[in-house]
């Protein structure tokens, strides 16, 4: 008896059918563009706090810059398609690669370096990405505004709010490849080692295997997977902005990721979904004027999403270190082992 | 009267069962040896005493349960611990060495106790320990614990590495030590347990197979095997 | 330029010198060091702008010792609070500061907005001072002035006190200190204190150098903080005024030729030196 519900993998099929279909069969919430473009983002979101779960997670690399490959991906196909260098399904392509070279060569002079070091020098690199976005280096990257794409050189498919069921559905087929690449990855003897990496480095050390270039090899995975969802959002978004460089972006995928549930993979993309779509709606809800009542004291952080999310993030990581997951995984736990005892 | 304690004391790290189940008593006043090969858990069975390790059973000092307190509480109470590897601290000078490990304020009577028994420290007083010769480090490894009144010495493998002459030094600076102090010495050179011990504790593979005084010890083969003795007498 | 691009680096070394600290003790990456030189910066504007009449230079130094007080006691507080009882759990502990970080700012962009606000400045600092032929702004000179006596405070305290001692050692070796018979947790608390002390302190003159309180500015500083501990060597107070004054002086240069080259030049050092050193100037060597 496993601690996977023996329905989990049908329960996942129906859910997924579900939110396929949802747009089409008649008059429920998700027939309407609002809520698409919400799920659509928070699906982006869920499946980029999954690729970092492979970094965090699975192979116990605290990367503080992120960010910097799905800002990757993000402006370089939006360049490539505004200049016309490629068409748009080789400009993404070509931005996927880009992006894993990047992550290459950012991996191999960050690995040098491991534990705390290694958090620090990700978050410079992440920042070095972040400035070169801002700065507007040789006019390309279109600086604090960044740069708008040009809507006509895309398939008029994904143009239009109309049209957002499309975007909706291409996004949820990212999220369902994002989730099948690294289930297989995960699966595969490589993340295996991954995550013997995750919990003794000396004893794969000991066993013969080169543990950086194990490292580089989910570093560059997950780089270049962040870049396929940056090329999404920039579909999503209709332009690259600087904000999707920040390291505001990879703290908030490290939280996805623990609220979620650090080790398993429905946790990452759950946590990711559940924080994408909450705070967009909390800012929704604060420019309505949610909170308008109570004095400045209380209204004032309470407007600002940080605060509950700081707050939460503290409390489950003193309390509950297993995040969601975790905590659904205990309750199995022990709801299992009441059946075995009370059937003695 | 027993100084020291042990029941039925387990130490689990990380999957691995380092010790099973270890029982034995260290009376007061005496040396106790702890024997055996290399890996079957002596120095985990002080470390577990000191409570760097997290052990379960009971371990007594003088009648106080020490299982449940921390490192530093164990220490201050009179535990003195010189740890298989010096663990000196190499940044910091001789004198402030012995500064640090001094529980009250140290004083020029108590280094000169110490500079009594290892002269070869007080002329380098100055020097960054970092930059002393091994038999040097161990030498203050075991200053620091001469520096307090203690109840008990816990002293692990201290000629572990040492030239012939600097291991007859630090002998007999222990053999001068054991004369006032509760000890319990780990070692592999037999001759200087002959030499100082009243008791023997054998342990293999994180139990102990005897305990008991040394006269028994050539009594039994067995034991004898397992430690890897023969009747040829090691260099003292 | 030099002396401006020192002036820099002294800022940088306020805020890295506590960070080195508490990663060499402690082994914590502390996030929510950025809160804390914020935190300094509005008890420190509070203080002045509600208490003292006029900004004169005792009054400044005022304000920013009380500010430097009040991040001192809150590093104190969330360390009593959060970190011990997570020990041993070092990547929990980084995660919470994270989480404190958070919510600082928050609550501190809630109650009084993201905006700049003016820090009451005495006038002595805008005017300039004669230099050897150059004319270099008079602030400049606090902040050098202050971090030197940070650096000459924190080296007598290491190096008189038992308290100092203790640190040094347990820096080396946290375990052994503990069987020594000493609290090592007694230590890590003074440690963080000072820390924050440090960083409310360049809180304040921070503020004095951006023309204004705000707790946005806080975030650079801190990347600026690791960046100049990873390449001073964690854990190493000199490594870190060694490479906060290269680094504000690189930058300062970069700067002038190329508006914003600095923050590039600056990640690509941080590249080279892992490469080349991965523990930095003055760090030990990992093993």
């Amino acid at each position: 008896m496993t601690l996977r519900w023996k329905y989990s993998r049908y329960f996942l099929i129906v859910i997924v059918a579900a939110l396929f279909a949802a747009p089409i069969l008649g008059t429920n919430p998700l027939s309407k563009p609002g809520l698409q473009q919400t799920l659509a983002v928070a699906f982006v979101f869920g499946a980029l706090a999954l690729t970092y779960d492979l970094l965090f997670g699975f192979t116990g690399l605290l990367s503080f810059g992120h960010a910097l490959f799905f800002a990757s991906g993000l402006y370089l196909t939006c360049i490539f398609i505004n200049h016309s260098v490629f068409v748009w399904w080789i400009a993404i392509i070509a931005s996927i690669l880009l992006t894993s070279l990047l992550a290459f060569l950012v991996g191999a002079a960050s690995l040098r370096t491991t534990g705390i070091t290694f958090a620090m020098v990700t978050l410079a690199f992440g920042e070095a990405g972040h400035v070169i976005v801002n700065r507007n280096f040789f006019g390309l990257t279109g600086g604090e505004n960044g740069i708008a794409l040009n809507a006509e050189l895309i398939p008029q498919i994904w143009v239009g709010v109309v049209n957002t069921k499309y975007l909706y559905w291409s996004a949820l087929i990212c999220l369902i490849l994002t989730y099948l690449i690294i289930w297989w990855v995960t699966e595969s003897s490589a993340g295996r080692v991954f995550a013997a990496l995750r919990d003794n480095e000396m004893r794969v050390q000991v066993l013969g295997l080169n543990t950086r270039n194990f490292k580089l090899l989910s570093f560059v995975i997950a780089g270049a997977l962040a870049g396929l969802l940056g090329s999404m959002m920039l579909l999503l978004a209709g332009s690259a902005a600087p904000r999707f460089a920040e390291s505001n972006i990879t703290i908030a995928l490290l939280l996805m990721v623990i609220l979620g549930g650090a080790v398993t993979r429905w946790g990452a993309v759950v946590g990711g979904i559940a924080y994408s779509f909450l705070t967009t709606r909390m800012q929704d809800l604060t420019q309505n004027g949610l909170f308008a009542g109570l004095p400045k004291y209380v209204s004032g952080p309470l407007s600002e999403p940080a605060f509950l999310l700081g707050i939460v993030f503290i409390l489950v990581v003193m309390f509950a270190p297993g995040g969601l997951s975790g905590a659904y995984y205990k309750l199995r736990l022990r709801s299992i082992s009441k059946k075995y005892s009370s059937s003695k | 009267m027993n100084a020291l304690e042990l029941a039925d004391v387990s130490v689990r790290i990380n999957q691995a069962q380092i010790l099973h189940g270890v029982s034995f008593t260290a009376p007061k006043n005496q040396v106790t040896a702890l024997l055996g090969r290399n890996g079957v858990g002596k120095s985990s069975t002080l470390k577990a005493i000191m409570s760097l390790y997290s052990p379960t059973g009971s371990i007594k000092l003088n009648g106080t349960e020490l299982i449940g307190t921390p490192t530093h509480a164990i220490a201050a109470s009179g535990v003195a611990y010189v740890p298989e590897d010096r663990e000196i601290f190499a940044t910091l000078s001789v004198k402030e060495n012995l500064s640090l490990a001094s529980r009250s304020k140290i004083s020029s009577e108590k280094m000169s106790r110490v500079f009594e028994i290892f002269p070869d420290l007080s002329t380098r007083q100055e020097q960054r320990a970092g930059t002393l010769s091994g038999g040097q480090q161990q030498m203050l490894s075991l200053s620091r614990a001469l520096l307090n009144d203690n109840q008990i010495l816990l002293v692990d493998e201290p000629t572990k590495g040492l030239a012939p002459k600097l291991v007859t030094e630090v002998a007999d600076a222990l053999a001068e030590v054991a004369k006032r102090e509760t000890m319990i010495l780990v070692e592999q050179n037999l001759a200087l347990v002959k030499r100082i011990a009243q008791k023997i504790v054998v342990m293999d593979q994180g139990k102990i197979i005897f305990e008991g005084a040394p006269e028994k010890l050539s009594d039994s083969v067995w034991v004898q095997s397992v430690l890897g003795v023969s009747n040829r007498g090691k260099h003292s | 330029m030099t002396i401006t691009g020192i002036g820099l680096g002294a800022l940088y070394f306020l805020v890295a010198s506590g960070l080195t600290l508490i990663y060499g003790l402690m082994g914590v990456l502390n996030f929510a060091h950025g809160a804390f030189l914020s935190i300094g910066a509005f008890v420190g504007l509070w203080f002045a702008t509600s208490i003292m009449k006029e900004a004169t230079i005792p009054n400044f130094i005022l304000a920013m010792i009380v500010g430097g007080l009040a991040a001192g006691f809150f590093a104190l507080l969330m360390e009593q609070l959060l970190i011990t009882r997570l020990y041993d759990r070092h990547i929990d502990q980084v995660l919470v500061t994270v989480g404190v970080a958070l919510v600082v700012g928050a609550v501190l962009g809630g109650w009084f907005g993201n905006d700049l606000r003016l820090f009451p400045t005495p006038l002595w600092f805008l005017t300039g001072i004669n230099f050897f032929g150059a004319i270099i702004p008079a602030d400049r000179i606090i902040y050098i002035a202050t971090a030197v006596a940070l650096l000459i405070g924190n080296w007598a305290l290491l190096r008189f006190t038992r308290i100092g001692l203790i640190i040094r050692a347990g820096v080396e070796n946290r375990n052994m200190v503990n069987a020594l018979g000493i609290n090592v947790r007694r230590a890590f608390s003074t440690v963080f204190f000072l820390g924050g002390f440090a960083a409310g302190i360049g809180g304040v003159l921070v503020s004095v150098y951006s023309s204004g309180v705000s707790p946005l500015i806080a975030g650079t500083y801190l990347i600026y903080g690791f960046v100049v501990v990873v390449i001073g060597g964690m854990g190493s107070v000199t490594g870190s005024f060694v490479a906060a004054m290269l680094i504000g002086v690189i930058k300062q240069f970069a700067n002038y030729y190329v508006t914003g080259l600095g923050d590039f030049v600056i990640a690509l050092l941080l590249a080279g030196v892992l490469l080349v050193r991965p523990q930095g100037l003055f760090g030990k060597r990992i093993s």
